[in-house]
């Protein structure tokens, strides 16, 4: 009996403690944050991006990121209150986008968001996060077109695909020896405004369009994608009866080493390319090694093992998840860091509104690039970068602007 | 002119999908012959192949490059463990998430949405117990080319499925054929009730269904991982594709079902010779249905019991 009345009694107990402070965090007359008992109070740094999925890989690179700025900021001490990370899962697909969106705006602990990390999922959540005074900056997010709609809140702390598509055409017409390109996007909004940034430069640096498709990215890649893993097959006998001695794919790491493979087991022997999206060691493991081995990669992420300042970062995030920091972890780190450097100035009560207004002006050197925006909330200075698979390795060729 | 110029590498690619189709579409066929249900868990049996394939020649292969001998040992041994394990998952799906609602008579759309669940649930398990991400199985042979047919190359891995396939295909046909097992399938089919009073045990009848539908799907899982690698819900599309194929060919249907799948494959891969990618499931479901506006019952038929 005596069991049974506690567990009674507990159980309203326990739902009336949960609802009082829920209450509590949230009547706080718009102060935002509680106190987390050491005197200071909390405040959360979102951060947007794949956490599952095929391509989770970029963004847990990107959220590990954001976690160490947080910790050594944390650590260091020299702000007026605590920082910590909230991760929403949006899976990299513009339909997992809002509600992990939501989640983040729904929490008023929120001062600003770091991501997301995709351009279909940055187009999709950047009025909500507009609507909701919520600053959100993409360390990854590089479809051109995401300035131009109207979200007053995004910035965008990469190199767009201007800066990526065209050199990349450049140097494959005139470095790489290649004559005739076949140009495959996977229908997202990234694929296709990095095809069209890169077939814009194509005739202009003397090469020619041997043929151009449209492949969506398939279910063993995407949960719920409907493109059909059977596509690569048809897709490599197009490329080779078009005469192309090179394809050009923009798109992600998942689909293009199907690609590659298919590619490569049709006898299929030139030159492959990518951009930023496929800039993963998974690329390499999904299509083969042999499969892989002389694929160009362009990335605005710059290589953190060949920085001169990047050393201590390496140390630290490797000591923190134990693993070599990937592709945009730095980025991350810079933006967040870039964030962190904006709350300073804020005093011990930041806004949303205040983050917002304040982030405008920031000017932060990042171990990889100066984070200053312009006018249209693009960086001020963009550079890209320029990669290649040897050996089954994803190896630093070189700054791209400089290459061609 | 773009539809002659690649019509023969089309064929051979189509010819290939095709295949791996029929021999998927064969598990929603069998099933729904014996059971009228249709088994939308079976796109996870073929994922677990794929699966146990990866893992197996992952183990074996190691950094090494195979060949020869040990490349013919690696594809029979993938495709066969690929079969064990679909063929066991089967199995364990027949007898934890049928067999219960079987026995206590449930209606037609319990199980339906008892599939559905079965799916959810085997490839989120599957998800956690092996990542997220699509991994490659290790290169098992050098991928040369055989002969070619007026202009479209032969790859040794179109003629590792198109053998494996028809040789799977001509033993389960004659199977169900010529056997007692096969009898008894036939028999469930036609009348479940009458084959219990003429003493046909439907429970395992039922059980060795799934379990040579899983067979054959989990080797296609592995037979298809060697190209196109294996994920988590890598089962997704093919497995639409395969109960469609399957309806094409008439459900219930086993000859059907390969010759749908077959056609399926052919169907896809023609209509995007001259567009783009993007468009070839609506050419190729706007041609499915055209069929089905004048054959509704699939282009043989719908009954198992009366196709062998």
């Amino acid at each position: 009996m005596d069991r049974k009345f506690i567990v009674r009694a507990a159980l309203p107990i326990a739902l009336g403690a949960v609802a009082l402070t829920a209450c509590s965090g949230s009547s706080g007359s718009g102060s935002t944050g509680n106190n987390g008992g050491g005197g200071k109070k909390t405040y959360t740094i979102g951060f947007q991006g794949p956490l599952s999925g095929g391509n989770a890989a970029l963004g847990i690179n990107e959220k590990d990121g954001a976690q160490l700025a947080i910790d050594q900021a944390n650590a260091k001490g020299d702000l007026p209150f605590k920082l910590q990370l909230k991760p929403a899962d949006d899976q990299g697909s513009a339909d997992g986008s809002p509600p992990a969106a939501r989640s983040l705006i729904g929490d008023s602990n929120v001062i600003a968001v770091v991501g997301p990390s995709f351009s279909g999922a940055s187009d999709a959540a950047g009025k909500l996060y507009s609507q909701a005074n919520l600053l959100m900056v993409t360390p990854s997010a590089t479809l051109p077109d995401l300035v131009n709609h109207g979200f007053t809140t995004f910035y965008r702390a990469v190199a767009d695909d201007f800066a990526q598509g065209p050199p990349d055409a450049d140097y494959l017409i005139k470095k790489a020896g290649a004559k005739k390109v076949f140009l495959i996007d996977d229908t997202t909004d990234y694929g296709k405004g990095l095809a069209s940034a890169f077939k814009g430069e194509l005739s202009k640096a003397g090469g020619k369009l041997a043929g151009s498709d449209s492949a969506p990215q398939t279910s063993t890649c995407i949960p719920g994608a409907t493109g059909s893993t059977s596509q690569y097959p048809s897709e490599a006998s197009k490329v080779k009866s078009s005469g192309a001695d090179s394809v050009f794919y923009a798109g992600y790491y998942c689909d293009f080493a199907l690609l590659a493979k298919a590619l490569r087991n049709a006898g299929f022997k030139g030159q492959l390319m990518s951009g930023d999206g496929s800039d993963d060691s998974k690329y390499v493991q999904g299509a083969g090694a042999a499969n892989a081995n002389g694929t160009l990669l362009s990335c605005q992420c710059s290589d953190i093992a060949s920085n001169p300042n990047g050393a201590s970062f390496i140390s630290a995030y490797k000591s923190a998840f134990h693993v070599d920091p990937g592709a945009y972890s730095a980025e991350s780190f810079d933006v967040t860091n870039a964030v962190i450097s904006v709350l300073k100035g804020l005093g011990s009560n930041p806004t949303r509104q205040a983050v917002v207004s304040a982030f405008a002006s920031v000017n932060y050197q990042g171990l990889t690039k100066a984070i200053t925006f312009g006018s249209d909330h693009n960086l001020k200075v963009q550079t890209a970068f320029l990669y290649k698979v040897v050996n089954g390795k994803i190896t630093y060729v070189g700054d791209l602007s400089k290459l061609v | 002119m773009c539809f002659t110029h690649n019509f023969w590498s089309l064929t051979i690619d189509g010819l290939n999908n095709g295949f791996l189709y029929a021999l998927i579409a064969l598990g929603y066929t069998l099933v729904y012959g014996v059971l009228q249900l249709i088994n939308f868990a079976h796109s996870e049996v073929f994922m677990s192949g794929g699966f146990a394939g990866l893992f197996l020649t992952q183990w074996w292969v190691g950094s090494g490059t195979p060949g020869g001998a040990e490349s013919i040992a690696l594809v029979v041994c993938g495709t066969a463990v690929g079969a064990v394990t679909g063929g066991t998952v089967a199995f364990l799906l027949e007898r934890v998430a049928y067999r219960p609602l079987r026995r206590r008579n449930a209606p037609r759309l319990a199980f339906l949405i008892t599939a559905i669940g079965a799916s959810f649930f085997l490839f989120s398990l599957a998800g956690k117990l092996f990542g997220r991400d699509a991994q490659g199985i290790p290169t098992l042979y050098g991928n040369g080319k055989l002969f070619s047919v007026f202009g479209g190359d032969v790859h040794l891995y179109d003629v590792i499925v198109a053998g494996s396939a028809c040789a799977m295909l001509l033993v389960l046909d004659r199977l169900v054929a010529r056997t007692k097992l096969g009898q008894g399938i036939r028999a469930v089919a036609q009348d479940a009730e009458t084959a219990s009073l003429m003493g046909v045990n439907i429970d395992r009848i039922i059980s060795q269904t799934f379990v040579i539908g899983g067979l054959l799907g989990g080797a296609a899982g592995f037979l298809f991982g060697i190209a196109n690698n294996v994920g988590y819900t890598m089962g997704f599309v093919p497995g639409l594709k395969a109960f469609t194929a399957a309806v094409l060919g008439g459900i219930g249907n086993i000859r059907g079902a390969m010759l749908g799948g077959i056609a399926l494959g052919l169907v896809e891969n023609w209509g995007v010779t001259c567009v783009r990618n993007s468009w070839r499931d609506v050419i190729a479901f706007a041609i499915l249905v055209l069929i089905l506006m004048f054959r509704p019952t699939g282009l043989l038929g719908e009954r198992l019991g009366r196709s062998a």
